[in-house]
């Protein structure tokens, strides 16, 4: 799929906005988690909603994810779902600072909590970079251990294409790794196309 | 009548909104408190505000709830925390009083920084939005799609069970029709059988009759006149008349002796497949067993030596040909598991008030993956077309309707067992059977 909607200057601007916005992100989630936070350089994509799970399945790969799903809306108006591998999402109680075993619901909040943590970092990060206004409705739990490629229904999808754009977390010094995917539906990418050109006039 | 102005609205709702709100600042000294939050807390603004937080409500978890209102300053974004997870944040009282259905008001909150001018968060702003109805509903049709779930799950067991006694009763009818077809071959051999036995007990006192007279006859031999004598002798030479007159004894004796074997085979046919007989009546278990053992002797006699360890078993009262059917089936897969040559041992004995019958043999033995299905309906493991893969299951409802039960025990590369115990009077049938 092309990514016509953007001209080759908006989409460079965008990565370099979004890289920005994730730096910022990176060094507020360190400072929450107490340990220095990896994130790759994002991935653009505008994606047809049916290859919106083949490309969630090429970033995590072939094992059972738990995933957390929140609204963003303002300015911008879209979904974060950030993907968890199972094997990770054990992991959270220790980086959370939880020294017990945890029940089910503490489990889930902290899932949500750390969630909301990093969507709230990242797409305030890119807001601040665009001056856009954003708030952030709760997370939800999308589903616990499920293949990847069942995570998104298609069929729901409504836009004739979605914004991806793909963030991979990573601990310098634990093997903990998530994947926050923030997707934007059609006329969003037309919004945020318009605010990446005022940018650019402003330089 | 004086307008309000815009800040003054904006506290109006911020207090008399039927949501919790309040806030903190770094400190946790409350800096807001809407008649929400003083109604179900019991708690007025004027006791609450300026205090610690903690300090007026030591039960709200602290540990958890700085670091939240941590997060939200160190970050300057929204926390929030869900009922479904954390049920509540303050125990207040739900709306139910009289209804009822949950312990305390179900809360989702939702923690805003306040910003100052520089950006920079001074306090945390929390809602509290009572959702005890919502999360009553969702109870409600978690339990119900539990309740479905379960029925569905019963109606899987109820139609297996169905697909079950299916095949038992297909099985039957095959085992039947199989039954009355070696009953009428069994009575049709009888017949043939019948006259030519008859005939060779003739046979055999004519061949007696006729050694007298041969006898008789050899007696006179050397008197005869020498030309007939030469005569005689030429037609004599070359027959071994000794060997012959003693062979000609041993075969009809011979032939005797194999047609009782046949007529033992087609009354060990007619017992086995008595399938009309369903009703219980007392019975020989190791006449059964023998029975058994002849009708299927062919089928075993290359791979396998039998040995019968009978004890001392007492009539019971059971449906023989039922019983043969299952003693068949266990003799005959014991055959089968033997790749080379092997024994199958018959055991039997008493235990307490039952009896008990065990083949074992030197075989393969089972897999435990396969042990644990060899009684389902269906499943085998035979090559296409050798097996109905319903032996053993129906050989375990027949078991089960006698009262008895039969277990396994198998070691692979050792062998398998299996073994029967049978009460000694077959269970009174149930009233609501048919």
């Amino acid at each position: 799929m092309s990514t016509a909607l953007f001209s080759e200057d908006q989409r460079d601007a965008l990565q370099e906005l979004t890289n920005i916005g994730m730096g910022q992100a990176g060094a507020s989630v360190a400072a929450v988690l107490g340990e220095f936070v990896q994130l790759s350089v994002p991935r653009i994509l505008v994606l047809k909603p049916n290859l919106i799970p083949p490309a969630l399945e090429r970033i995590v790969g072939p094992e059972k994810v738990t995933a957390v799903r929140q609204g963003f809306h303002g300015d911008l108006r879209g979904e974060a779902v950030v993907v968890y591998g199972v094997a990770h999402c054990r992991e959270l109680a220790d980086l959370m600072g939880y020294d017990e075993a945890l029940d089910e619901a503490t489990e889930r909040e902290l899932l949500l909590d750390v969630s909301n943590v990093l969507v709230g970092a990242c797409l305030g990060g890119l807001a601040e970079q665009i001056n856009a206004e954003m708030g952030f409705s709760a997370p939800s739990l999308m589903a616990t251990e499920v293949e990847v490629a069942s995570l998104l229904d298609v069929e729901r999808m409504d836009s004739p294409c979605a914004l991806f754009v793909e963030v991979n977390f990573s601990l310098e010094k634990r093997s903990f790794a998530c994947h926050l995917v923030m997707l934007l539906p059609e006329d969003q990418i037309l919004v945020l196309r318009d605010a990446i050109d005022r940018f650019l006039a402003s330089l | 009548m004086t307008a309000l102005t815009h800040a003054e609205l904006g506290g109006f709702i911020a207090d008399r909104v039927e949501i919790g709100v309040f806030a903190v600042d770094a400190d946790f000294k409350v800096t807001l408190w809407n008649r929400f939050m003083a109604t179900h807390s019991r708690h007025s603004a004027a006791d609450v505000l300026g205090h610690n937080l903690f300090e007026v409500f030591p039960d709200l978890p602290r540990p958890w709830l700085e670091r939240k209102v941590r997060h939200v300053q160190a970050l300057r974004n929204y926390a929030f925390t869900s009922w479904t997870q954390r049920p509540y944040l303050f125990r207040f009282d739900h709306n139910r009083p009289i209804t009822g259905g949950v312990d305390a008001m179900r809360q989702n909150c939702t923690f805003l920084p306040v910003k100052n001018e520089a950006g920079e968060v001074v306090q945390v702003c929390v809602t509290v939005q009572d959702v005890t109805d919502t999360a009553i509903a969702h109870e409600e049709l978690a339990a119900s799609m539990a309740e479905v779930e379960r029925e569905k799950a019963e109606q899987r067991k109820l139609i297996g069970e169905l697909a079950q006694a299916q095949n038992q009763v297909l099985q039957s009818e095959k085992l039947a029709s199989i039954g009355q077809l070696a009953a009428g071959v069994a009575h049709e051999i009888n017949n043939p059988i019948g006259f030519v036995n008859s005939n060779l007990g003739t046979l055999a006192s004519y061949v007696d009759e006729l050694m007298v007279v041969l006898d008789a006859y050899t007696g006179t031999h050397d008197q005869l006149p020498e030309d007939l004598k030469a005569a005689i002798d030429a037609r004599i030479k070359g027959v071994d008349l000794d060997y012959l007159r003693e062979d000609l004894v041993n075969l009809v004796t011979e032939s005797r002796d194999g047609l009782d074997r046949v007529k033992n085979i087609v009354q060990d046919l007619k017992d086995f497949s008595r399938m009309g007989e369903s009703e219980a009546a007392w019975a020989d278990l190791h006449h059964c067993l023998d029975s058994t053992l002849n009708v299927v002797a062919n089928e075993i006699k290359y791979k396998a030596e039998v040995v019968k360890q009978y004890g001392t078993l007492p009539e019971i009262e059971c449906v023989a040909s039922q019983l043969n059917q299952v003693f068949m089936n266990l003799v005959v897969n014991a055959a089968q598991a033997i790749a080379e040559h092997g024994t199958i041992t018959i055991t039997t004995g008493t235990e307490g008030e039952q009896v008990f019958v065990a083949v074992r043999d030197t075989g393969a033995g089972i897999p435990p993956d396969v042990l644990k299905r060899i009684f389902d309906p269906f499943y085998t493991t035979k090559p296409v077309g050798t097996g109905t893969g319903l032996g053993l299951s129906v050989s375990y409802s027949i078991i089960e309707r006698h009262g008895g039960r039969i277990v396994v025990d198998s070691k692979l590369g050792e062998g398998t067992e299996f073994k029967i115990w049978l009460p000694l009077r077959y269970p009174a049938a149930k009233p609501t059977a048919g």
